[in-house]
């Protein structure tokens, strides 16, 4: 049974739906929605993580890593990477035993990301039908460019409608993984205004309205669907949706690759993803970036880490105008004191338009800070809590 | 200690020298040094070089020294701290003199910023200052480390981005003069202010140019001062301070605690107290670092700076100019070279020989800070032994 979700869409606004800003990927998207859905202090109970994208990062491996060091949870969490849409997030939830956290994220456009916890109470998924069929009326090359065969009518009628029939559910109560007219002439009353139409569609639909008892909710890849019904129990869900607005616009300056040391990004990971300090033996301070000089050790001889606050206010800041060679300018750059440790953070802003001011209070998220060499290098930005007007 | 006197100074200009490699400039400087020594210097006398050099421009700075300029037979030390590079070589030429290790050495500074592509250039810089892991994807380019340190400055002091501009305009308005001075244009606190933000507070005219050039110094003991002039300029005192690398790490932005250290140092050997400071070169890469400096330096009380550019106190005719020679805003910022030049502008101030003089100076000052703000370094000038 799903507990809780937790929704996240990012701010901007592209063509549609929402669109991801130029840190997030499909790695922090399910961060920001999986945090929502564990809550503060349930992050322990979870152990077993499913992640749903069409675009994950690190296909060789390593997004296991920033996810669970992102979502707080300890390093030996199983994680499944599922590459899917929403029938495959579906499918998850059917599947997951409890203590389960299942993330659809679509990091392309439409954006955004939802997460459940699957446990003991809540909402019952129960399975009615599934069928997989072929019609790829949209596929993607290795290098990932898209190719659209561009025949709507095709994709509804040969498409959802087609294996609806043939699964004998000619109209449902909630569908997920089409568009919305797609969607009208799926439903038998109104349709739900999902803001996704990928892995994290199932998951808005559930979070999105109270279902009566008996509901049939469909979830569609292309010509793929499954069905399932709905028993009308009471999910817990957390949003964080903030209004639409323009992206702000952006210059990328060409410029080399930006080097990379994999050696430092191995040494500072857990600190920097887990956003955790080491311990000043003498002063009991804590220090952040951790420095391993005089710090507080375990008996393996290994820094000893501690959770940092994920909220302060601008101590200062500047914005960078020039063009700075491999970057998206401008940027902003803060240095955030955290609320009440006396330690203060280095970060670029996210999820604003215009620069933030000293004093402004907000919180630290998990962003992609920066590509280099084609590798993603994740790290804390500094969202500020309200869109600052110019 | 023994006591060690500079007695030879010389520069080539500052400028953008796409013509020239390391291996034309140095030679330049040394022979410009050379010829400055009233009474003939030859590189035969010269024992020992320090050389101080951030990039690797042209390959091996130690060889390319001492290749470039025929000095095969004595040893070459490559110094390399950071924008107080040049100040930090003089530091440990005097040290090595005053041990009695050598009587005459060089110390000598150089880069060439404009040696590589524009796209390049920012991250091969970047890599020598910033933490790979934690800062450096951030793009926290030079204007920005130190945008980040009077940003907050002027939140908590009565400074403002018109007191930046002044000292903008005062600085244009030394290099004039200055035939080595890059930029030899004036202009206007309405220019300063009106024109595109590089990193805010700093507009263009804030920040310093990129540079390439050297400059060289003659340092030799004091029992040997007569052999070569009747008129030393005694280096009567050196300091190095530094500071938390990481910004995070630094609980008051609103000074540079290097600066501090490194001030303390050098006005405790020299047995001054800043008030007795002439004529000082200020580290003003950024117009605002020379305000903060101010304080760092004695010259003003906490919070206060701004008051010295209200009353043109830090222009030359004020009562304490700073950067006559038009500062690393206008002369030029090859990082090596800076310290030294700064070193060859006091030499010439305190012999009345400068472009701009300051009427008078007997005491004079060179300050550096830089690296992301964590290593400062002063020398103590004056024409008096002390």
């Amino acid at each position: 049974m799903i507990t809780t979700i937790g929704t996240y869409l990012p701010p901007w606004a592209g063509r549609t739906g929402r669109r991801a800003g130029p840190d997030e990927d499909a790695v922090t998207l399910a961060v920001a929605a999986g945090r929502l859905a564990l809550g503060a202090a349930t992050g322990q109970v979870v152990g077993r993580v499913v992640l749903i994208s069409r675009e994950l990062p690190l296909l060789e491996g390593g997004n296991s890593a920033a996810l669970t060091a992102g979502l707080g949870l300890p390093r030996g969490v199983r994680v499944v990477e599922q590459l899917g849409g929403a029938a495959a997030t579906l499918d998850a939830l059917l599947e997951s035993p409890v203590a389960t956290l299942v993330i659809g994220a679509d990091a392309g456009e439409p954006a955004g990301a939802a997460a459940a916890v699957v446990g003991a109470g809540g909402l019952d998924v129960r399975y009615v039908s599934r069928i997989n069929r072929s019609l790829p009326v949209r596929s993607r090359d290795r290098a990932g460019g898209f190719h659209d065969y561009e025949d709507p009518r095709l994709l509804r009628d040969r498409g959802a409608l087609a294996s609806l029939a043939e699964l004998g559910h000619p109209k449902l109560d909630v569908v997920a993984g089409v568009g919305g007219r797609e969607a009208g002439d799926l439903s038998s009353g109104s349709p739900l205004d999902l803001p996704t139409v990928g892995a994290s569609s199932v998951l808005f639909a559930l979070a999105g309205a109270a279902f009566s008892p008996g509901a049939v909710l469909a979830a569609v890849d292309q010509a793929s669907v499954t069905v399932v019904e709905l028993d009308g129990g009471h999910v817990a869900v957390r949003r964080d949706e903030r209004a639409a607005r323009p992206a702000p616009p952006l210059t990328l300056t060409p410029g080399p690759p930006i080097p990379v040391s994999l050696s430092a990004y191995d040494r500072a990971f857990r600190a920097k993803l887990g956003w955790r300090a080491s311990t000043d033996a003498d002063t009991g301070e804590l220090r952040f970036p951790p420095r391993p000089h005089g710090a507080v050790r375990d008996a393996a001889g290994e820094v000893v880490l501690v959770d940092l606050p994920r909220r302060g206010e601008v101590y200062t800041s500047s914005t960078v105008n020039v063009p700075v060679p491999g970057k998206a300018t401008p940027y902003q750059l803060v240095i955030v004191e955290l609320d009440g440790i006396g330690v203060r953070a280095l970060a670029s802003t996210t999820g604003t338009a215009a620069a933030v001011a000293i004093g402004a209070p907000g919180e630290m998220v998990l962003r992609r800070i920066e590509i280099r060499s084609g590798i993603p290098d994740y790290g804390y930005a500094f969202r500020p809590d309200q869109e600052i007007t110019v | 200690m023994r006591r060690c006197a500079i007695v030879g100074a010389g520069m080539t200009r500052f400028a953008e020298h796409f013509d020239k490699g390391m291996k034309d400039l140095l030679p330049e400087a040394l022979d410009e040094c050379l010829r400055s020594v009233d009474k003939g210097a030859a590189k035969a006398d010269i024992q020992a070089a320090w050389f101080g050099q951030l990039q690797t421009s042209d390959g091996f700075p130690s060889g390319v020294l001492a290749d470039s300029c025929d000095l095969l037979d004595i040893p070459v030390t490559r110094v390399e701290n950071a924008c107080a590079t040049g100040n930090d070589a003089l530091r440990n030429a005097v040290f090595a003199v005053g041990s009695g290790a050598f009587d005459v050495v060089l110390v000598i500074g150089a880069d060439k910023i404009r040696e590589s592509s524009a796209r390049t250039t920012f991250w091969e810089w970047a890599g020598m200052t910033r933490d790979m892991a934690w800062d450096y994807p951030l793009g926290l380019i030079a204007p920005a480390n130190f945008a980040l340190h009077v940003q907050r400055y002027l939140h908590e002091s009565p400074a403002t981005r018109e007191h930046m501009a002044m000292v903008a305009v005062k600085n244009h308005r030394h290099a004039l003069n200055n035939p080595k001075a890059q930029l030899r244009f004036e202009i206007s606190v309405e220019k300063v202010l009106g024109a595109p933000i590089v990193a805010d507070p700093f507009g263009l005219y804030d920040c310093t140019p990129q540079s390439d050039g050297a400059a060289a110094l003659l340092v030799v003991a004091e029992d040997r001062v007569d052999r070569f002039t009747d008129t030393p300029v005694w280096v009567r005192g050196v300091g190095l301070g530094l500071d938390r690398v990481m910004h995070q790490h630094k609980r008051d932005m609103t000074t540079f605690p290097a600066t501090v250290r490194a001030a303390r140092q050098a006005f405790t050997m020299a047995g001054i107290t800043p008030d007795q400071v002439d004529v000082a070169e200020v580290h003003d890469c950024f117009s605002g670092v020379e305000i903060m400096s101010y304080e760092d330096l004695g010259f003003a009380d906490r919070f206060q700076a701004y008051r010295l550019v209200e009353e043109g106190a830090t222009s030359v005719g004020g009562r304490i100019p700073v950067n006559p020679s038009g500062g690393l805003k206008a002369k030029g910022h090859p990082p090596g070279a800076t310290g030294v030049a700064q070193c060859v502008e006091i030499v010439e101030q305190l012999r009345g020989e400068a472009a701009t003089q300051v009427d008078g100076a007997r005491l004079g000052i060179a300050h550096n800070i830089g690296g992301p703000t964590a290593v400062s370094a002063v020398s103590v000038l004056s024409i008096d032994k002390g």
